[in-house]
């Protein structure tokens, strides 16, 4: 079964080399794409050797995964993952995310954080004790989805999964949409603990906010 | 009554901009119905005041008739903000959707 690992990148041409380095020997290929960066990043990815789709403007971290995903869907892929470009995520996890998938006892593979606690030791205490318990609570109350991470963006799908996983949120709404359209769609799932390493704050509260105003508008419109 | 005059001469500026707009074909026939209608309706109100106030009266609110038009605006306002909002989420949609495509067509490497 081909595994295509989708990258989503904006400026991030300082942490983009190493990270392709450790993904591209564990999966079949790499889509990398670059959602309308002002660095180096598209070079960076080409130098890799990895394919590089580019956003000529920004549109946001979930277009973009959407964008790469499509693309690995046309390339044949049978498992499709979600790998962020700035290092957070360790390149050697990437086994025991699709090995659920390979096995066929699951649809779609989670990245969870805190499964074991000791690996997630570095994330930042403000985020770790108010930001992701209310993200948690959210998730319950109001998307249906118990899930002890509510925002990881490490993650492994089935081709048939990502076809019944139709994503619209453009930003950073998109992990929660995703949660939510899993938890109706009845898709098997697992967590898996991750291990993250923090280079930056990530997700605010006011993002928070922001992802439950864009899932409210979404909700309206579509 | 001075007060009135001045916003109908107000009223009667932005229908003529309106009608000006349209001969230039650079509103949409349906906006030009929606805005045509909206400053009808508030030149109507405005040579209206009394029975406005009369009505309100009658209807047990407090306040005078331009008081409640002003309330009902206010509202309207919000309301056509809201629109906007989800117009433009619509517009942020396609703008992806445009990305997306170029990307995939030959905007890679």
């Amino acid at each position: 079964m081909k595994v295509i690992c989708v990258i989503p990148a904006y400026n991030e041409a300082e942490r983009l080399g190493p990270v392709l380095a450790g993904v591209a020997p564990r999966v079949d290929s790499v889509v990398v794409v670059d959602d309308g960066s002002s660095d180096r990043t598209a070079e960076i990815a080409a130098a890799a050797g990895v394919k590089c789709l580019i956003h000529p403007i920004n549109r946001g971290q979930g277009a973009a995964l959407k964008t790469g995903t499509i693309y690995a869907l046309k390339q044949g892929a049978g498992v499709i993952v979600h790998f962020d470009a700035d290092g957070q995520f360790r390149a050697e996890e990437i086994k025991k995310m699709i090995e659920p998938i390979l096995a066929g006892r699951v649809q779609v593979v989670l990245g969870s954080r805190f499964l074991d606690r000791s690996n997630s030791g570095g994330i930042p205490r403000f985020k770790s004790r108010v930001i992701i318990p209310l993200a948690r609570l959210f998730n319950r109350f109001f998307l249906g989805v118990k899930l002890t991470d509510p925002q990881s963006g490490f993650r492994a799908l089935s081709a048939a999964a990502t076809e019944k996983l139709d994503w619209r949120q453009d930003g950073m709404a998109h992990c929660s949409e995703i949660l939510s359209l899993l938890a109706r769609s009845g898709l098997p799932f697992e967590e898996v603990p991750i291990t993250v390493v923090y280079h930056r704050f990530g997700q605010r509260l006011g993002g928070g906010i922001k992802i439950i105003r864009d899932l409210f508008i979404a909700r309206l419109i579509n | 009554m001075l007060q009135q005059i001045i916003a109908l001469i107000v009223v009667a500026y932005f229908l003529a901009r309106l009608f000006w707009q349209k001969q230039k074909g650079q509103i949409a026939a349906g906006e030009f119905v929606f805005w045509l209608f909206f400053w009808l309706f508030s030149a109507l109100a405005i040579v209206s005041l009394k029975a406005i106030d009369r009505l309100v009266a009658g209807l047990g609110f407090s306040a005078s008739g331009i008081q409640v038009l002003l309330y009902l605006s206010i509202a309207v306002l919000f309301y056509l903000l809201f629109r906007l909002r989800l117009r433009l989420s619509k517009m942020d949609q396609d703008l992806t959707k445009i990305a997306r495509a170029l990307s995939m067509k030959d905007n890679s490497k």
